[in-house]
This record gives structure tokens, C-alpha cells and sequence, in this order.
């Protein structure tokens, strides 16, 4: 029988000593769609519940066992019992406390799962075969067995089914840590670390919590580390890490349930429950101090940590709110909702963290193209790929922009930045083998062939902007399909940034939209809000509400002008709240093709009480970043 | 249109700007705002809404604002936490849901949830949670001695009362709910509400009298028949309410369970009720929170006699028979026989229940942005209506973010509904029979598509 599950607290070493082969539900990268999950539950419930809901339906499993981690898991199996009637669908109630009453209660409704499964399956438990599933069996003494299992549920269903469990020695890997709730202690807990550390590239144990449960840490002296928390995270976040030469060091996403368990010959059962309830607890359990003070030992330690959420789940935002306020490590919150379409915005977002914290380490950038300046070759190209505009600036040795191009992305964003650049060489009348270095960036980049290098806008548009004013801190960048806000430092690094989400709410499609409503062109509308004689609030955080909210402002006579002004405001609020994510520190300045709307930069004037600094052609930041950092490459 | 509107709107675009400006003086105002609303309400005529609902409305309304500014004399609680123990206790409890709907009154709410939501907190998360967090971000939020949540029935509880806690430094009390109705849940349950009345009595000094909490049982089992008798009058009689009111009525029946005060309300409403008119428009069986601020709700459902909201199913969604002798596993019956805990099935049954006292003729689920419980079985609520032949109208919105809905489109949905009920009507008249026992197959439900983002 193949079961599915999805949370650390199912008891799946249990099920398998049934006979079960237990199944970690990865949702299809290929997902594109949730329609039968919205279709059968609701649009707003957690993506990653909706991407299990079309994997059961759609896979060969004979049965899943949900837990009751969350509301949106509730309601999977709601919806799974009625669609899919056959299969075998268990909700296994986790209790939030792990003190003795809980855990007797869980071990009651494992009990209760175990025999429910029996019974689908007409297969039966005994506490000796879960004993020996659990490595029991080569113990060398009866009654002394301490011989420890290291578990790692990835591990044990990669493709290569590689024999289910790896024994390890528990003294070669654990240290006697402390309990983690003794803060006397632990200092023995870091000198137990560090002791460890410098062992290169040797597995390190984590402090223990109450029992061997620990989730493992991994760091590496020669690369970057960096931890993934938060929800659980698909295997692409960790395959764009690692392709950018990163040790991924920690990862306590929720479902990832690597642990290692002590059998108990006596009680087999009672202390199996026991154990997989008091493992490092998950955001819904009642004391998550166990999880602040792996966050205070490792957060230390690792070069950055990506915190990942899964569009609809809440329930680790709280964390990331806290570790916002008080890591030492810089945290990326990254969002995905489990479909490919996540892909671009998660490549960008990784490779700007990476960048910003000095990580990036792109392996196809080791044969880098990019050759010294030399005699004949002296300018550097920036180019710019971006929704609605490709941008390119030629830049000389002097730091000097010898010529620059907007163009308009037409479908083929490669096409395009092949056009610009051909007319960026031709206004500056140079030969393409004038050119030292070519660096591309912007939501196109990747379709560049014949850039010598790719880095992502938020460090470009950092760059640029220092370039334009070295006073600049706070960058706000709306372009065509997203907003963003970059806060920098004095010598132009990105510290610190935000994005929009998958929305048009708050950019320059945004702002399209409502100008082909209103019948104007989008350079009217603008200059229209300054016309504004009448407040009107858009109230709309939806830019298709808004839309039809605008409809209904101009069904009801209300003045053009006035109207414009409601949407620049609007879109004004939306840039606010991200700038005030990154910190609003002056001075500030916007790019972007939407920086040349004086309704919008009148409203976020309002809103920040200072100027906003535009340089000439906000278009060309992005470029003007590319073509510096090309610059940088070739001296 | 009530007196004194101009006044009042200046005075709430006072404290709505206040709260950017000057936490500290836009807490003390709103509660002079609150006040003053609840005297309004006891001491003002309104001469549209039926008398218990303007009772109702002046209790519902001093259950909060008598209790604000006199931190020592209640506990933050969700909206299922068992008020009866803090009762016992002479404690009242405010339900930060209710919190934020009152600050919300004042249109502060944008402001409190931009606020959250740059703070880290998810944007999809409930938007009362959100506006709690916010009002403690800004500095807004004044705090009492103790908080008490429920796990049930919303997952955000124990993370909301968890990050208050911590950061305003308040002790926290997570009554942990499970899933399972059986013994065992029971007593696991009914031994953390013992805890709760030793923790109560250690922050108070005052000893726990078991006795009381069974007499609070008691009057709340009357209560609730009095509530479920109400409800099958309100399906017979037009009793002109505000849309607010009948969300007042749900905070009542929650906030308040136990108190003699709201048995004796209940009394006057079932015997007033009997006098009012015979209802000769549509009966609505309300499911989930109500947009209390909505205009096209509130311009089909104030005083309406074409179309009358005869229950909602939050007031009775932790109705339980209160029979346990053991007044703490009484208690923890009805906390886990909640129809919003557990499997959807019990919210099912709930809504036939509700049914059957009613014959409503069409039902609405109101889908609160954020609450995935309630969204998550909307598919199950659509299918089962069906299969009974009771239209349905499933709306998108927000409980008090007015961003997160549009007006234009639940009006329109709510017209076609209105549609769908008028042509049943008129079916089951020519056919001379119950319009309830007709059937939909036809496609009598309505829904809105898609959600805000």
C-alpha cells in the first residue's frame, strides 16, 4: 500500500512496520493549475493543501494521513473524503501541548490510526516489528540497546531507494548538548558545537531539545551556509541555492522530518509517540521556545536564512516577524504557492538574497566571458530586459554613460535585448568588439545568450542609483508587472528589499489598465491627477475590484482627472507599504517607467513628506547598475 | 438616520487620525467613542428595530465598552473561550475578534493591518487577527492581565495570542482543542479548564467555587432554548433588525454565555417577538461572519421585511446539551462539539439542524478572507445544499477590511439571489406546494468567482 503524508507528526516508521510504504507528498513542480482543488475546497485556502488535494487525486497513492496541523489540512480531508471515497483518508489529531496528558492522548489516536489502517489494509502492528523497523533489531544485548537511528524521510525515498535507514553511532555525531531551556548551559552547548565545526564538513548535531529528535545541521567551511525555515519548501528552492554554489546548512521547513529515534524494547509504542511529539515542535504547538533557541544557535552561524511561506499558510509569518525584528543573519521571506509559475519571481528573489549578502556564487559564471578592459575594448554594456521596456547604457572606463536606449519588450524578450543593444553600440558609435563585458539583468535576463553575466535588478537598480546619487537610501522601483522597494547603504549595497506579490495591484500594468478605462493614454494620466479637484479613494487592494471600482466611479459622472488621482494614490499606498518593509530611510528616489507619472510621485511625496530624487530617465537605472557592475568585472 | 450623525463621523475621522498620530490618546478616545455609542444605543430611540434588537444591540455594545479601561477586570479571550470559568472569577472577557471589529467601526482597520503586514504578518491572514496586530505594532492596544484562547475554531488563535502575549508581556492560557469527540478529548480538555481555574485563582486571590460555574451552566442551558426558540419565532415573525444586529446577537450568545442578564434579554425577545407581524418575506439561514459594514448588505437586510436573516450559525455552533455533571467536561463538550471544530460533516449537520427549525428559504456563507476553515468546506456546503434543494449564495469579502470586497459585485450577486428565491416562489405557488421540499437541480445557487488579491 503506497500512503501519502505531508507533516513531521505522522507516525510513518509505524505504518511502515505494517507493511506501509510511506510516501512524503511532493507536490508536481509541473503543477500549473489548482482547478479541481478550487473547484472542490476555495481559492483562499493554503496553496501547498490545494497542491496535495490535485496530487492525490491525480497520483497512484491508496491513502493519505493528514494531521490536524491547520485549518486548510482540516478542510483536505474534508474534501479528499468526499472526492475520493476509496482511499484510505485519516486525520490523525496532533495535540498543540507535549506534556504527559498529550502524549498518552496521542499515543491513544496513533493506536487508533494504526488499527485503522489494519483494518483497510488487513495488516497488523506489533510493537516488535515497529522496534526493528526503528533499527532495533541489531542490538547487540537485549535491554541495553543503545544503538540510535539516524532517520532522514528525504534520504529514504530518493529515487534510488537506497537501503531505508543509515545507523549511526550516537556518540560519532551527538554531543551532549543541554537542554536547550537552560540558557547556564549553554555555553557547554556552543563549546560542543564548535568542537564539531571543526571537523570540516561533518554533520553537527543540534542541541537537543528533550529528546534525540534533533533536526541536523550541516555547515560548510569553504561556501556560504545558508538555513531554509518556515513552511514546507519545494526541492526548487534548494536546487537554485545549491546551483549558486550555497551549503545548505539547516533546513526546518515543517514537513521536513529528519530525525533520528532511540527504540525502546519495553513500551515500544508509548515512547515512539512520545518521541515524534516532543521533536522540534512546529509553529502551531504550544511552547515553540524549543525552536527560538535553535533559532539563537544557528542564526549566529549561517550567512543568511531563507525563510519560506506558502501562499494561504499564516502560520509561520509570526516567526518570520519575530526573526525579522532580532536575527543576526539576514532573512529573505520568500512566498511560493507551489505552482511553476512561482519560478521567476523565487529565481529573482534567491538570486538578489544571494547577492545581497554577498553568496552568489553562480556556477555557469566560472568560465566567465567577460575579459579584461584592454586597448581596443574600453566600454562595458548594462542591459536592462524588463515587462515593458529593455534598457541598455554603454558605459566607458570613466564611468562615463556614452549612450543609452529604451525600447519597448516586444514577445521575445531576447529579441529585444538583442535590438537594444545593437542600437546602444550604434549610438555610442562603437564595434560590439569594443565591448569588455556585457552584464544583463531585469525579469529577462535569463534569456540573454550573449551577456557575459546575469545579475538581478534589486542590486542593478541599487548600483544605479548610488551612480545617480550617492545620497540615495531608500529606491523605489515600479516597473511594468512589479513594484519594489531597495534600501542601500552608503557605498550603494543592497541591505535590505521587498517585492510585490503575484498581483498587478500597485504597477505600471496597474496603472495601464485603469488609463484604458478612463479612455486616456497612459502619459495623460498622470498629469491628469494633478488636476484633481475632488478626493476619491480607491479602496481596493485588488487591481481587478479597483478596475471595476473605477467603473463604477465613471458610471457615476465622477471627474477624470479626480479619478486619476484616486488611482495614483492608491498605487502611491501600495509603494509606501513596501518601502516601509525595507525601513524608510532618506534620501529617496524612484525609478522606473512609472517614476515619469507625476500623479504617482506626487502621491508618494505625500505620503514619505520629502522630494522624491528622479534622475533624468528613470528607465535607465536598472541599465546604468548592469553597466557598472560590468564595469567592476573588467578592471 | 439616526440623531447626531454629523457629530459622530467627525469624531470617528478624529480617532481614525488619532491612531496614526497619538496611540496612547486614540485608545483613550475610541473608548470615549465607545462609550458613548453604548449610551447612544440605551439611552437614544431607534424607532426602526424591534425592541429586543435594540436591547440587544445596547447590551452587545456595553459587554465591551464597559469592560475597556478597566484592564484588571477581564482577559483578552478569542471568540470561543469558555467565559463561563472567567465568570466564576467575576472576570469579563473580551474577544480581540470583537476588538478589532469596534476599532474597525472608526476605519482604523487599513491603517492596523498595512501596519501588521509590514511587520512580517501574512497578508492572507484573517484581517481581525491582522487588525489586533497592528493596534499592538502601533502601540494602540491596551492589555489586561491574562489571555485565554482556544485552538478552536480558527488555527491563527494560539499564534496571534501567542505573539501578544509575548511582546505586551501578557501570560497566555492555550486551551488546546482537539479534533476527536470522544472520552478521551474530553477529559484532556476538561483538565486544562481545571488548570485555567487554578490560573485564575492565583492572578485573582479569588477561590474557584464549583458550584457557580454549575449555576452558569444551568442558566446557559436555558438560555440556549430560549436562543433556538427565538430563532424558529424569528423564521414566522418579522422582527425588523439591522444587518449589525444579528452579529450582535452571535458576540451575545458567545461572550456572554451564562449570564442571567442575557437569559432575561432572550425571555423579552421570545415573548416580544410573538407579538410582532407574521413575516411574509424571504427567510435567510446566515452562515459564517457578517460584513457588518457593507453597504448592499446593509441596504437588503436593515429592517427589511422582503427578506429577513432568521439565524445565523455562529450563535449556535457550540450549542451543546450542557449535561455532564461534571461542570469542566461540560464545558469541554461544548468546546469540542463546536461545529466549527472537527470534521466540515458537523457544520453540515449544524445547517440542517438549522434548517429544519427555520425552512429558510435560501442560505448565504459569507467566506471571510482569510478563514480557511470556513472557505476550505464551501465546496461541501455547495454540494450539500444542493442535494437539498436550498439555494445558496456563496460570497467573497472581508469581515471588516472593506478592501478586500467589492461592494458592486455582492450587490449584483445578491440581487440574482434575491431573483432565484422570488422565481422558487413562484414555482411553489403554482404548484400549490412547499417551496422547501421543491428542488434546485436547476442551478439555484450563486456565487462570486475568484477573490481579491
Amino acid at each position: 500500500m503506497r500512503i501519502g503524508y505531508v507533516c513531521k507528526y505522522v507516525p510513518a516508521e509505524a505504518l511502515e512496520a505494517m507493511g506501509a510504504h510511506m510516501e512524503r507528498i511532493e507536490p508536481d513542480e509541473s503543477l500549473v493549475s489548482f482547478d479541481a482543488a478550487e473547484s472542490c475546497m476555495h481559492a483562499n485556502v493554503c496553496s501547498f493543501a490545494k497542491a496535495t488535494f490535485e496530487t492525490v487525486l491525480s497520483g497512484n497513492l491508496d491513502g493519505i494521513v493528514l494531521t490536524t496541523c491547520c485549518d486548510s489540512m482540516r478542510r483536505l480531508a474534508d474534501a479528499l473524503r468526499a472526492q475520493a471515497p476509496n482511499l484510505f483518508i485519516h486525520v490523525l489529531d496532533v495535540p498543540r501541548d507535549t506534556g504527559e496528558a498529550a502524549c498518552a492522548l496521542f499515543e491513544r489516536r496513533v493506536a487508533e490510526l494504526l488499527s485503522s489502517y489494519g483494518k483497510f489494509a488487513n495488516a497488523t502492528f506489533s510493537e516488535k516489528k515497529l522496534f526493528a523497523q526503528l533499527g532495533g533489531t541489531p542490538c547487540p544485548a537485549e535491554g541495553t540497546c543503545d544503538s540510535s537511528l539516524e532517520l532522514d524521510y528525504a534520504r529514504l525515498h530518493s529515487e534510488a531507494a537506497q537501503p531505508s535507514f543509515r545507523l549511526a553511532k550516537s556518540s560519532s555525531v551527538s554531543q551532549s548538548f543541554a537542554s536547550s531551556n537552560q540558557a547556564a548551559d549553554s555555553a557547554a552547548w556552543s563549546e560542543g558545537c564548535e568542537a564539531s565545526e571543526r571537523n570540516a564538513d561533518e554533520a553537527v548535531a543540534a542541541p537537543r531539545v528533550d529528546n534525540a529528535l534533533q533536526p541536523q545541521t550541516h555547515f560548510s567551511p569553504a561556501m556560504p551556509n545558508v538555513g531554509i525555515a518556515g513552511a514546507r519548501a519545494n526541492a526548487e528552492i534548494k536546487r537554485i541555492l545549491e546551483s549558486h554554489g550555497v551549503n545548505i546548512a539547516l533546513d526546518i521547513t515543517c514537513t521536513n522530518a529528519s530525525r533520528r529515534f532511540v527504540p525502546q524494547k519495553a513500551d515500544t509504542l508509548a515512547h515512539y509517540a512520545h518521541d515524534v511529539l516532543t521533536q522540534l515542535p512546529c509553529a502551531r504547538m504550544r511552547d515553540i521556545s524549543p525552536r527560538k533557541a535553535f533559532f539563537d544557535h544557528v542564526l549566529p552561524q549561517i550567512d543568511g536564512l531563507v525563510f519560506h511561506t506558502v501562499q494561504f499558510c499564516d502560520m509561520y509569518s509570526y516567526e518570520y516577524s519575530d526573526l525579522k525584528r532580532t536575527s543576526p543573519a539576514p532573512i529573505l521571506a520568500l512566498e511560493t504557492d507551489c505552482t511553476v509559475q512561482s519560478h521567476g519571481q523565487m529565481l529573482t528573489r534567491l538570486e538578489a538574497f544571494l547577492e545581497s549578502i554577498g553568496a552568489s556564487q553562480k556556477e555557469h559564471l566560472a568560465s566567465q566571458k567577460g575579459s579584461p578592459m584592454s586597448k581596443t575594448a574600453t566600454f562595458v554594456v548594462g542591459l536592462d530586459s524588463g515587462s515593458t521596456s529593455t534598457n541598455a547604457v554603454v558605459m566607458n572606463e570613466a564611468r562615463e554613460i556614452v549612450a543609452s536606449v529604451v525600447i519597448r519588450t516586444g514577445a521575445k524578450a531576447g529579441a529585444s535585448a538583442e535590438r537594444a543593444y545593437r542600437e546602444a553600440l550604434e549610438r555610442a558609435g562603437i564595434a560590439p568588439d569594443q565591448i569588455a563585458c556585457t552584464i544583463a539583468t531585469g525579469y529577462g535576463r535569463v534569456s540573454i545568450p550573449f551577456a557575459d553575466e546575469n545579475v538581478t535588478e534589486i542590486s542593478c537598480h541599487g548600483r544605479g542609483a548610488h551612480y545617480f546619487n550617492p545620497a540615495v537610501r531608500t529606491i523605489l522601483d515600479i516597473g511594468g508587472q512589479d513594484s519594489k522597494a531597495i534600501h542601500v547603504n552608503a557605498t550603494g549595497e543592497v541591505t535590505d528589499f521587498a517585492m510585490n506579490d503575484k498581483c498587478a495591484a500597485g504597477t505600471g500594468r496597474f496603472l495601464e489598465m485603469i488609463a484604458r478605462s478612463l479612455e486616456i493614454s497612459l502619459d495623460e494620466l498622470g498629469p491628469a491627477a494633478l488636476e484633481s479637484k475632488k478626493h476619491l479613494e480607491i479602496a481596493s487592494m485588488c487591481s481587478v475590484f479597483a478596475e471595476s471600482e473605477v467603473i463604477s466611479l465613471i458610471a457615476n459622472n465622477e471627474e477624470k482627472p479626480d479619478i486619476a488621482a484616486g488611482v495614483c494614490r492608491a498605487v502611491a499606498g501600495k509603494a509606501y507599504s513596501l518601502m516601509r518593509r525595507v525601513g524608510l530611510e532618506g534620501a529617496y528616489m524612484m525609478t522606473g517607467g512609472v517614476a515619469q507619472n507625476p500623479g504617482v510621485v506626487r502621491a508618494v511625496e505625500e505620503l514619505i513628506g520629502e522630494k522624491l530624487f528622479i534622475c533624468e530617465d528613470p528607465e535607465i537605472v536598472g541599465a546604468t547598475g548592469a553597466a557598472l557592475l560590468a564595469l567592476e568585472k573588467s578592471v | 438616520m439616526r440623531p447626531f450623525a454629523d457629530p459622530i463621523h467627525r469624531y470617528m475621522d478624529h480617532v481614525r487620525r488619532t491612531c496614526e498620530t497619538d496611540p496612547e490618546r486614540a485608545w483613550r478616545d475610541a473608548l470615549i467613542g465607545f462609550r458613548g455609542n453604548t449610551w447612544g444605543s440605551r439611552h437614544l430611540p431607534n424607532f426602526h428595530a424591534a425592541r429586543g434588537y435594540h436591547k440587544l444591540e445596547a447590551y452587545t455594545l456595553g459587554l465591551v465598552s464597559d469592560q475597556l479601561g478597566h484592564e484588571s477586570n477581564y482577559v483578552w479571550g478569542n471568540v470561543f473561550a469558555p467565559v463561563e470559568i472567567m465568570e466564576c472569577f467575576g472576570l469579563g472577557t473580551v474577544s480581540v475578534e470583537c476588538l478589532a471589529s469596534f476599532f474597525s467601526g472608526y476605519h482604523a482597520a487599513p491603517y492596523f493591518i498595512d501596519r501588521a503586514q509590514e511587520s512580517g504578518i501574512a497578508p492572507t491572514l484573517c484581517t481581525y487577527h491582522k487588525t489586533v496586530m497592528g493596534m499592538m505594532e502601533t502601540g494602540v492596544l491596551h492589555a489586561p492581565r491574562l489571555a485565554v484562547t482556544t485552538s478552536c475554531a480558527c488555527d491563527g488563535n494560539l499564534s496571534t495570542f501567542r505573539q501578544l502575549g509575548q511582546r505586551m508581556d501578557v501570560p497566555m492560557v492555550l486551551l488546546d482543542v482537539p479534533y476527536d469527540n470522544d472520552d478521551a478529548s474530553i477529559d484532556y480538555l476538561a483538565d486544562q479548564l481545571r488548570e485555567l481555574a487554578r490560573t485564575l485563582e492565583e492572578l485573582t486571590g479569588v477561590p474557584f467555587d464549583e458550584s457557580r460555574l454549575s449555576h452558569l451552566l444551568e442558566v446557559e442551558r436555558e438560555t440556549n432554548i430560549l436562543a433556538w426558540e427565538f430563532m424558529r419565532l424569528q423564521a414566522e415573525h418579522f422582527y425588523p433588525a439591522e444587518f449589525i444586529h444579528h452579529l450582535f446577537f452571535v458576540l451575545a450568545m458567545q461572550l456572554s454565555a451564562g449570564s442571567e442578564e442575557l437569559h432575561d434579554l432572550l425571555r423579552f425577545m421570545v415573548d416580544d417577538i410573538k407579538r410582532a407581524p407574521r413575516l411574509q418575506g424571504d427567510k435567510i439561514l446566515w452562515v459564517h461572519l457578517m460584513p457588518y459594514y457593507q453597504q448592499s448588505l446593509k441596504a437588503a437586510f436593515d429592517y427589511s421585511p422582503a427578506h429577513q436573516i432568521v439565524a445565523v450559525d455562529m450563535a449556535f455552533c457550540t450549542m451543546s446539551d450542557l449535561d455532564d455533571a461534571d461542570p469542566f467536561r461540560a464545558l469541554a463538550k461544548k468546546l469540542i462539539g463546536n461545529a466549527m471544530n472537527g470534521p466540515y460533516e458537523r457544520k453540515l449537520v449544524l445547517v440542517d439542524r438549522l434548517l429544519d427549525a427555520t425552512h429558510a428559504d435560501g442560505v448565504i456563507h459569507f467566506c471571510h478572507w482569510g478563514c480557511k476553515q470556513s472557505s476550505g468546506g464551501s465546496a461541501l456546503l455547495r454540494e450539500h445544499l444542493h442535494e437539498a434543494g436550498v439555494p445558496l449564495l456563496q460570497l467573497d469579502g472581508d469581515g471588516i477590511d472593506e478592501r478586500n470586497s467589492h461592494d458592486g459585485q455582492i450587490k449584483t450577486r445578491l440581487e440574482a439571489f434575491f431573483e432565484v428565491l422570488e422565481a422558487k416562489r413562484a414555482e411553489g405557488a403554482a404548484q400549490g406546494g412547499n417551496v422547501n421540499e421543491e428542488s434546485t437541480a436547476q442551478g439555484g445557487t450563486a456565487e462570486t468567482k475568484g477573490g481579491a488579491r
